[in-house]
């Protein structure tokens, strides 16, 4: 159940650019908070700006009292909470929505991030490697200095694959490219877990599709309240046994969602005329 | 302490009531605040057929408020009594359901169904929403069509009914007097403010919509006066609404003459934020010598008041 409280900041960390890590203390997001789970959070009390911000849990401690946040200061929201001091508290609701499913037993996790949505990745490794489970990390961005987070994936036992689109780190081009070429020397069946921009999601339900593969994308929609009551981080996705999509919430449904039924942009007419046709491709 | 209040018949245990579209159906947020805390809800609006909404984006944040179009997305009037009713009842609080409708016969056929639902407290006329082709503001907008609204909820059901009025015109008194004669029972005052918020890099509306309806503490001080005005223009209870994030915001428009309030978008700001009003809500009233929160309601001093705009017509 999440639990809405005020958190004090326990430590921030600048990592070079716009990013830091935030850690919190938030009893209730520590012990609960599963991969893919998000906090929405605002710095202090005060009136500007209006909304909280959601934020993918980046790990939580051992003692079950604090979470840390990956955070790239960019807007109002997020500019404000790394203009935060040790002690300063913020209010934060939390944990919220639907964490990734863990790969089945004999299946190897494959995570795709692309810049900053690197940020539910280390908390997957880490729970993954507690399980004895291996995975393998394609991290991109357009050049180096958009995978900060490159050296602190220590303890996750991700097996890092970067890829930098002008070839400042890693494979040269962008992401799908080393992923694909994983895929096709992959001795054991694979899932596919992505985070990044939609393009890349996109790209990365559209080889799952080809693959016939199960791929998890963490959505990230403009959210008001984190908690289904605004309806404005709808995204259109269509069940298995459903004539058409419908908007259901990134907060509460997500925002992890099976890629094979999300309706990206510019799909509309594909996807109705699949199901108009009754086709089964959309049923896996 | 006394913080309970009555309007229209329905008895609310203190004057907070959380604000339509705004709170889900309530039961969004079980678990994380105790419902009984509210004086009331309103429901997310409710057609009769479940709704799809507004293409995305559907919020975008402005100064000290929001702008919204998500288009009364909605689950529709019958799986509402059968799936959120039950759950609703074990709360108490008072719940009142925001009944919309593309037609004036669909207004009617929603108050129907909720009149025969047990908990439902009483009807909001949602004759304001800014963000639909057919139906919400147009009847919000035409003093005859409010009538006409209005006056077909009023026989469609025993409940009470109360119209919520829309700023987006040019004297909301008219309006006001419109639905009292209709047989409102109360109103609620206000809804959005129309907006539109445009994105100079594409050159587009930032909303999905295009325009939207803007909320939130910027609009507080126009949702006082309309509240104002009208609280002085009829005789049935007024519930304000408009940007209410404090204890001395709902005071604000308890002290310009309403009977209530709703709080609409800060429950996205803070879902606790009924405890903490609550708490300083108390401590005025203490503080000013009276144990009751009926003797604030329309005690503005106003010198040389003025009269409210004079209705002569509209926009």
């Amino acid at each position: 159940m999440p639990a809405n409280r005020l958190a004090p900041l326990v430590d921030r960390e600048a990592l070079g650019g716009a990013y830091f890590l935030l850690t919190f203390r938030h009893p209730e997001t520590a012990r609960e908070a599963r991969p893919g789970q998000f906090v929405m959070i605002k710095a202090g009390v005060c009136a500007e700006p209006p909304l909280r911000r959601p934020f993918s849990v980046l790990s939580v401690d051992a003692a079950g009292e604090t979470f840390t946040l990956f955070v790239k200061a960019i807007g109002r929201g997020s500019q404000a909470l790394c203009a935060m001091a040790p002690g300063d508290v913020a209010q934060c609701l939390g944990p919220l929505g639907r964490p990734f499913t863990p790969p089945p037993g004999g299946e190897e996790a494959f995570l795709v991030a692309g810049g900053y949505g690197i940020a539910p990745f280390r908390f997957l490794g880490e729970v993954l490697e507690r399980e004895g489970r291996t995975a393998r990390l394609f991290y991109g961005g357009r050049t180096a200095a958009d995978l900060p987070l490159l050296d602190r994936l220590g303890g996750t036992g991700l097996t890092l694959v970067p890829a930098t689109e002008d070839g400042s780190l890693g494979q040269r081009g962008r992401v799908t490219v080393p992923l694909e070429a994983h895929l096709d020397g992959a001795t054991r069946p694979v899932r596919l877990y992505a985070c990044g921009p939609d393009a890349m999601m996109h790209a990365v339900a559209r080889i799952a599709a080809a693959r016939g593969l199960t791929a998890e994308v963490s959505l990230d929609p403009w959210m008001g309240c984190g908690i289904g009551t605004c309806l404005a981080c709808v995204v259109r996705v269509q069940g298995a046994d459903e004539p058409r999509w419908k908007y259901r919430c990134a907060c509460t449904e997500g925002p992890v969602f099976d890629s094979a039924r999300v309706v990206w942009p510019g799909e509309d007419d594909s996807r109705a005329r699949r199901a108009g046709g009754g086709a089964e491709e959309g049923r896996r | 302490m006394n913080l309970a209040v009555e309007i229209a018949g329905i008895r609310f245990k203190n004057p907070l009531i959380a604000a339509s579209g705004t709170f889900g159906y309530g039961v969004e947020y079980e678990g994380v605040l105790d419902l009984s805390l509210l004086g009331g809800i309103v429901s997310k609006g409710l057609y009769m057929e479940p709704r799809d909404g507004a293409p995305t984006p559907r919020i975008v944040e402005t100064p000290s408020g929001l702008l919204n179009a998500i288009g009364l997305q909605g689950v529709g009037i019958r799986a509402f009594v059968r799936d959120v009713l039950p759950r609703l009842a074990k709360h108490d609080t008072a719940l009142l359901v925001n009944v919309c409708g593309d037609t004036v016969d669909e207004y009617a056929e929603v108050s129907r169904v909720c009149d025969g639902a047990p908990g439902i407290a009483g009807l909001e006329v949602n004759i304001s929403c800014p963000n639909v082709k057919k139906g919400g503001m147009a009847f919000g907008g035409d003093p005859r069509l409010t009538h006409e609204v209005v006056a077909a909820v009023r026989k469609a059901t025993r409940l009470p009914v109360i119209p919520k009025l829309s700023p987006n015109v040019g004297d909301v008194t008219v309006f006001a007097r419109a639905a009292e004669e209709a047989g409102a029972d109360a109103l609620s005052c206000i809804n959005t403010l129309l907006g539109l918020a445009i994105d100079v890099e594409t050159r587009r509306p930032k909303l999905g919509f295009g325009t939207g309806g803007l909320s939130g503490p910027a609009i507080r001080p126009v949702a006082v006066r309309m509240a104002w005005q009208v609280a002085r223009a009829v005789k049935i209870p007024v519930i304000g609404i408009g940007g209410i994030a404090g204890a001395p915001d709902a005071l604000e428009f308890l002290i310009a003459g309403c009977r209530a309030v709703q709080i609409g978008t800060a429950n996205f700001v803070d879902p606790g934020i009924y405890e903490r009003v609550l708490a300083d809500l108390r401590a005025y009233l203490e503080r000013h010598g009276t144990d009751d929160v009926n003797a604030v309601v329309g005690t503005l001093e106003y010198p040389g008041l003025p009269r409210p705009c004079d209705s002569g017509g509209r926009e």
